[in-house]
């Protein structure tokens, strides 16, 4: 059983917008993203496009808020065993290092 | 503080010796994996070490670092320091206040870094064993 476990990102979910940035206490999350023109419907709207998502695990106190306030629940809870590295920005992990594991 | 005289063991591989620097919570962590059994206190029925750990487990001050430097330099070589935790690593909650220090690497060569804030007792000694096999 693992009790304290790390936090996950479903890719396709996030709307890049930016509120898990702005609420974590550690500052340990970073998100590049762009906006596109969609003219879907009646008149052309702008949307969010996330390019990049960071989390530095060498200073994410894993308190959960991010994934608290994630208005699309995009960013989870995930199973992550001991995460180690031989240097310092190896903590730091991309989007395709926060895909979800152990997910029921 | 900072200089504690009491050594660990890895129980699954207890040719590596493990001293903690017992800064703040993080400690608390490696207590419990000596309680869990995935620790051993140090004692005379071991083999001679392989190698030594010291863990850097909690936040350093800029009070604190002359310390935590004078018990790395206790050690004798072979030696890793592991920075345990968020702020060991890069001053984790506290990497903004004036006091703490963000990184240890300016005073000792740091050659491991474990994420978690505390990382769980069964990651600290994975990640010791991890790191060491790679170093």
């Amino acid at each position: 059983m693992s009790v304290r476990r790390s936090i996950g990102l479903l890719e396709n979910d996030c709307t890049a917008c930016l509120i898990c940035v702005r609420e974590c206490p550690s500052q340990c999350m970073e998100i590049d993203r762009h906006t596109e023109q969609v003219s879907q419907g009646r008149r052309p709207k702008t949307v969010h496009i996330l390019d990049a998502f960071n989390i530095d695990f060498a200073l994410c106190m894993f308190c959960g808020l991010c994934i608290d306030v994630c208005p699309t629940d995009a960013l989870q809870w995930s199973d992550l065993g001991g995460l180690a590295a031989h240097q310092r920005e190896g903590l730091i992990s991309d989007s395709a290092d926060l895909v979800l594991r152990g997910r029921d | 503080m900072g200089s504690s005289s009491v050594a660990y063991r890895v129980s699954s591989d207890p040719e590596i010796r493990v001293h903690v620097s017992e800064l703040a919570c993080c400690a608390l962590e490696v207590g419990s994996a000596v309680t869990r059994g995935l620790l051993e206190p140090d004692a005379a029925h071991h083999e001679p070490s392989r190698i030594d750990v010291m863990l850097i487990s909690g936040t350093v001050t800029h009070l604190l670092a002359p310390l935590v430097t004078a018990q790395w330099q206790a050690l004798s070589e072979p030696k890793l320091a592991f920075a345990v935790g968020a702020c060991a690593s890069s001053g984790g909650p506290y990497w903004d206040a004036p006091t703490v220090l963000n990184a240890m690497t300016e005073f000792i060569p740091v050659s491991g870094f474990i994420a978690g804030c505390p990382p769980s007792p069964e990651s600290i000694v994975e990640s010791i064993r991890l790191l060491v096999t790679q170093s």
